[in-house]
């Protein structure tokens, strides 16, 4: 999230890959960092137990949702 | 420290104070408290003693009262702790403050108080002068008269870093403008905090005393400033000065401020050595408040309307104050048709300045030729009836006037007859120049500047045989005049 | 802390994130892995199918996903891309 604000703060449009589990707390961090909101692109929870072709799943599934595939 | 705040003296009707009797004010964190806590107890259980950090202070007394809030400390204005007050009728007819046997006994009439207690200690200041503790009583008396957006800086956020991200700023850090530290500020006037002193262009939002306070603070004044920072956002928001044509255009002068009368002197104004220079507060801070109006109410900023091809460090903020103690002429301001003994401002357009060295002569006229060719540069020298400019004379140069008799008035007289230019040294062309008046377009000499166009202050230090040109901005109805304003109080 | 608004009120009191680029055509595009296990697959999928698109991408990988990026590795990207995507924190 700090890289976020960083790159941002560079002049950079960041987008955050973050997974569903954490979207309170990529709210509640964007508030405290004095964003109303931040770009996240979510991916659902779990990740650790992945097979690598699930993992390439969610990648497809980013990058369908995500503005960057535009 | 903060500017102390006379907040609410009357004491409140029916706080539980006694209508006859005495009152003790103490805290635990205070020597003095601690060590007169005996006598408090002496005092018998008709004395209210309130304590300002901890209601279990001191112990084991009849009626020890919760003054943690400071309501009541605030309300008997108390300054110094332990406070003894005695109340009859209904209203304080005597206080001592920190310890003094003698008076305790006298105020409370009981002998004997404190026995083996030294007979004097001094107290301790009261937590209502605590800064903090100040600030938060400060905002809670008044901050309802605020009326500026609240924005909070987030937990997370480092404060400076904050500020330049919301753009704020003129690429030097702020003060961050919390709801005390302005209302300090806004203690410098007696103007109320909502009156629209300015229309500020370029966007033509109304400043109010407030956002000017909220700006003085960023910029860095200090409260007494704020009288002069508001006169300047008043001269500079003007038709006449036109400081929407001068941020918009490529040219890269900017609103200066030179400051008149018993104001600079008491601000420790500096319109001496290095006056147009860094280190003086009131000069660095004053003018880069009225910068900072306009970039954050007036929306001039950088690359927006702001339109300057390179601009000048002075745009950062640039003000000094006239040396009237040393000139050998009246105040510019006084010149300018402002009362003698009057504070002013005079708000002009000005590029960065540049020196004139004369070192050698000894004749007003030697010397004002000098001057003549060093103005004669500004914008260009083949271009005339163009930008005006500010000569700043400095002491060893205003000698040579002063001792020949030249008054100001005298100086831009023969100024205006050495800066008539022949038409065939500016035309197009001439001396392999291409820039330069248009052929035929002038039949005789052409003054250099329009009248009024050149206008002359005295400053600088002691030492040093060298004035300085300040080139201004195109002149006139269609660019920017110089305006002068009275500052208020 | 709170602060007062110093300007005229006219913009929006939160920051705002920057515009998103709606084009990617000639855009300098970085992928930060922030250095958990398994993003790395997720990343090496997004950089196929960039490529796809004809985009080729910059890999970049935080020293540890616990804290923020180092001045150096954020210089480098800085001068090296125009949009980031930052994955996969979980």
């Amino acid at each position: 999230m700090h890289d976020f604000v960083a790159l941002e703060g560079l002049g950079i449009p960041t987008m955050f890959v973050v997974s569903s589990e954490f979207a309170d707390a990529v709210d509640a961090q964007a508030r405290a960092l004095g964003y109303a909101a931040i770009p996240a692109v979510y991916v659902p929870h779990p990740i650790q137990d992945r097979t690598d072709d699930e993992m390439r799943a969610l990648a497809d599934q980013a990058w369908l949702t995500a503005p960057v595939s535009a | 420290m903060p500017e102390r705040v006379a907040l609410a003296p009357a004491p409140p009707a029916g706080a539980g104070l006694p209508a006859d009797g005495l009152v003790a004010v103490v805290k635990r964190d205070c020597p003095t408290c601690r060590l007169i806590a005996p006598v408090l107890a002496q005092l018998g259980p008709g004395l209210v003693v309130y304590s300002q950090d901890d209601p279990a202070f001191p112990a084991g007394l009849a009626d020890v009262r919760d003054d943690t809030g400071l309501d009541v400390s605030v309300a008997l204005g108390i300054e110094t702790v332990p406070t003894l007050l005695r109340f009859g009728g209904g209203t304080e007819v005597g206080r001592t403050e920190g310890w003094l046997r003698e008076a305790w006994e006298e105020l409370a009439g009981v002998a004997g108080l404190g026995t083996g207690l030294p007979e004097y200690r001094p107290g301790c200041g009261s937590l209502t002068h605590d800064l903090e503790v100040a600030d938060e009583l400060l905002v809670r008396a008044r901050g309802g008269s605020l009326a500026a957006r609240r924005l909070e800086i987030a937990a997370l956020e480092d404060e400076a870093e904050a500020l330049f991200e919301r753009g704020f700023t003129d690429g030097l850090p702020v003060v961050a403008p919390t709801p005390a530290r302005v209302l300090r500020m806004l203690q410098g006037t007696t103007r109320e905090p909502g009156e629209v002193v300015a229309v500020v262009p370029p966007n033509l939002a109304g400043a109010t005393v407030e956002k000017v306070a909220i700006n003085a603070v960023l910029a860095g004044c200090r409260p007494e400033y704020l009288p002069v920072v508001l006169a300047a956002v008043e001269a500079a928001s003007t038709d006449e000065f036109n400081a929407h044509g001068l941020l918009a255009t490529t040219w890269g002068a900017a609103p200066a401020i030179i400051v008149n009368g018993p104001v600079a002197r008491a601000l420790g104004m500096n319109g001496g050595g290095n006056a147009l220079g860094q280190g003086n507060r009131a000069n660095a801070t004053i003018g880069r408040a009225l910068q900072l109006v306009i970039r954050n109410v007036g929306g001039g900023r950088p690359g927006e309307v702001d339109r300057a091809t390179l601009g000048h460090p002075g745009k950062i903020g640039f003000c000094f104050a006239e040396d009237e103690a040393g000139s050998p002429w009246e105040p510019l301001a006084v010149a300018r048709g402002i009362a003698p003994g009057t504070s002013a401002v005079t708000v002009f357009a000005a590029e960065g300045p540049r020196g004139v060295v004369d070192q050698i002569s000894r004749t007003p006229d030697s010397l004002a030729r000098s001057l003549a060719a060093g103005l004669r540069a500004v914008a260009h020298p083949k271009l005339a009836l163009a930008f005006d400019a500010t000569l700043v004379v400095c002491p060893e140069h205003g000698r040579v006037f002063a001792q020949a008799g030249w008054s100001r008035g005298r100086l831009a007289a023969e100024l205006a007859e050495l800066l008539l230019l022949e038409p065939a040294e500016i035309v197009r062309g001439a001396g392999g120049i291409a820039e330069g008046i248009p052929a035929g377009a002038a039949r005789g000499p052409v003054p250099k500047f329009r009248p009024d166009g050149l206008m002359i202050a005295y400053a600088g230090g002691g030492a040093g045989m060298f004035s300085t040109v300040i080139g201004g901005w195109v002149g006139g109805p269609g660019g920017s005049r110089p305006v002068s304003r009275e500052v208020g109080s | 802390m709170i602060v007062l608004d110093p300007t005229d009120e006219r913009s929006p009191v939160r920051r705002e994130p920057l515009r998103r680029r709606s084009v990617l055509d000639g855009v300098r595009v970085g992928l930060l892995d922030i250095a958990k296990p398994r993003g790395d697959v997720f990343l090496d999928r997004l950089e196929s199918l960039f490529a796809g698109r004809g985009v080729t991408v910059r890999r970049y990988v935080k020293p540890t996903f616990t804290k923020p990026m180092p001045p150096d590795l954020r210089r480098e990207i800085a001068t090296e891309c125009d949009v980031v995507i930052e994955a996969l924190a979980d």
